[in-house]
């Protein structure tokens, strides 16, 4: 894979600059969960086979960028203009994809959902948190980065901005009947104009089928029962 | 490198007011107080102490909560847990008449306490006091502020990691307390009474003092051996019984939130120093790789993902801590439900109930 990155290295450069002009973070807009009245509540895991597969995904976007490079070197060539060459950008975006990866390796989300906030706890991963105040978003930041979140429409928005130009953007949208869910994650990096974004379809199950349901306590740690929840 | 290094420190700086490993308090601490203890005081000398349950100090703004680093549902319990503690300080120190906690100011007491929690984690204690006696006199408006120790947790069974912080405001308190002359005490105690009665029947005893900007006086004291004087020290013992056995409650209350209250201190603690020394760390360590490659970006991204986790874990305590005590706390709110509604609504209508006994007896109208 490496082999084939370098030799459109300086084609792939020059497209991503064009490119970085018209990718546009998302924007989210702020409203409350009620406005919004899209709720992601319940426990999901991953459905492989409706998620995009990272490999076709990178590969997907080689394939783009080579012939957007073509196309500017058949232009340049015309024109008699001359084309930059950059170095190491395709291996950049096979980092991104490789950070994507990472990121989102979830098979679980157990989402917990209010009109006041939202919670999504992520298997082997830190939740996204996101509370809802009317009109604006909700911003977090500490010395290790910052993140932002809020409605765009029927959707929700992460956006993780962390130190070295390394951003993520979660997405989040409910499908037909609430009975999935997907999770398009983009990964940019500030030594990259080319963003990797991965979707991630996730099914609903029911975690209660254990027949057990338990709770966190300070002093006696988890504690579970089999009676049925509380009407 | 060195400005990026001195950037994030800078960070760390700003991001952990809550520490004393990044912050210069503008608040003094208490440092290490002993509580000042006597012996037998004259009955004279001893003056009724009553403390309101404190204030949570929780901002109506939910959205700074999280920011602030504030968990509502513990600072309720904190609201009743922590007067108890400083009600037991008092007794301990010997210098009082009866210390009790109450839902609310009363002009039952001779010198009455209100506290907002300004702080309160594991680490960092911090207390507005604001203390008047029934004269109306300031005693205290100031801000206590302790941190805990290493040594502090875990707690023992009737150990207090903020136990100075209390100890400063218990001394505080005897030092203004023994700074007055017996008729000045004794002046408190009149205007504590008469105030009390007055709140029985204005028409009957608003006579007998003189207010001026929030200052009482005696103006003149009731005869020997008068009748209503004797009602209303009849009325003013079942208020008693009423507000001991509310203050008995808090006690109780306060045992049993104290096994989980007291780990959510230690956790929280543990947590909070976690936190900055990871951080520290991430802040002096090496960049893996250049900027862009995978490694560097790996780096950036599971130095934040543990700090988040870590931040969610005292969350998730948080959330531990609400599940073992709401159960508690509601049925703390079942006991005295039996009167009606909540604590202080019990206590209004208590009162109400004495006020007409009292206008019964004398025939004289009950104020509204």
């Amino acid at each position: 894979m490496r082999l084939c990155i370098s030799k459109f290295t300086a084609a792939v450069f020059c497209t991503m600059l064009m490119q970085a002009c018209s990718s546009e973070a998302p924007r989210p807009s702020g409203a409350s969960a009620a406005t919004a009245g899209v709720d992601f509540s319940g426990a999901w895991e991953v459905d492989y086979s409706q998620s995009d597969n990272i490999r076709d995904t990178y590969e997907s976007i080689i394939r783009d960028l080579r012939r957007q490079a073509e196309r500017r070197q058949r232009g340049a060539n015309q024109g008699g203009g001359s084309m930059s060459a950059g170095g190491g950008a395709g291996g950049d975006i096979y980092a991104l994809a490789r950070m994507a990866e990472v990121i989102t390796d979830i098979q679980l989300l157990d989402i917990d959902q209010n009109q006041q906030e939202i919670s999504v706890k992520r298997e082997g991963s830190f939740a996204l948190m996101c509370e809802f105040h009317a009109g604006r978003l909700h911003t977090e930041e500490t010395p290790l980065g910052k993140e932002v979140c809020g409605w765009d429409g029927h959707q929700l928005v992460f956006q993780i901005y962390l130190p070295d130009g390394l951003s993520i953007f979660h997405r989040m949208t409910l499908g037909p009947q609430g009975k999935r869910l997907n999770m398009a994650t983009t990964v940019r990096s500030d030594q990259v104009t080319y963003p990797f974004t991965l979707d991630r379809v996730f099914n609903r199950y029911d975690p209660n089928n254990s027949g057990f349901r338990c709770k966190q306590t300070l002093t006696r740690g988890r504690v579970c029962t089999t009676e049925a929840p509380e009407q | 490198m060195k400005l990026a290094m001195r950037f994030v420190g800078l960070l760390l700086a700003l991001y952990f007011p809550a520490s004393a490993y990044a912050q210069q308090d503008p608040v003094q601490q208490v440092g290490q107080v002993a509580l000042q203890q006597r012996g037998q005081l004259a009955e004279s000398a001893l003056l009724d102490v009553g403390i309101a349950i404190f204030d949570d100090g929780v901002p109506s703004d939910v959205s700074t909560h999280r920011e602030l680093g504030i968990y509502p549902k513990v600072r309720e319990v904190e609201s009743r847990y922590l007067p108890v503690t400083l009600r037991q300080t008092l007794v301990a120190s010997n210098a009082w008449g009866v210390v009790r906690v109450l839902p609310e100011a009363s002009s039952l007491s001779e010198v009455w306490i209100e506290v907002r929690i300004l702080e309160s984690s594991g680490l960092r204690l911090r207390l507005f006091v604001t203390a008047r006696d029934a004269t109306g006199r300031a005693w205290l408006e100031r801000d206590y502020l302790d941190e805990s120790a290493e040594t502090d947790y875990p707690i023992a069974p009737g150990s207090e990691p903020f136990a100075n912080l209390y100890h400063s405001i218990a001394n505080d308190l005897l030092a203004i307390r023994e700074s007055l002359a017996e008729n000045q005490l004794r002046d408190i105690r009149r205007v504590a009474f008469l105030r009390y009665a007055a709140s029985l029947s204005p028409e009957a005893f608003a006579g007998y003092l003189a207010e001026e900007a929030g200052q009482y006086s005696v103006q003149r004291l009731p005869a020997e051996g008068d009748d209503m004087i004797a009602r209303v020290e009849r009325i003013r013992n079942q208020e008693y019984l009423f507000v001991d056995n509310v203050d008995e409650q808090y006690i109780s209350f306060k045992g049993e939130m104290a096994p989980a209250y007291d780990l959510w201190r230690q956790y929280d603690r543990e947590q909070a120093i976690y936190r900055l020394e990871y951080q520290q760390r991430v802040a002096n360590r090496d960049k893996q790789g250049r900027r862009g490659s995978f490694s560097a970006m790996q780096q950036t991204y599971n130095h934040y993902k543990v700090s988040k986790i870590q931040q969610q874990d005292i969350r998730d305590l948080a959330l531990g801590f609400d599940n073992e005590t709401a159960p508690t706390v509601l049925e703390t709110s079942g006991k005295v439900f039996r009167l009606t509604g909540t604590l202080d609504s019990q206590y209004h209508e208590w009162q109400g109930i004495l006020r007409q006994i009292f206008a019964l007896e004398t025939g004289l109208p009950v104020e509204e």
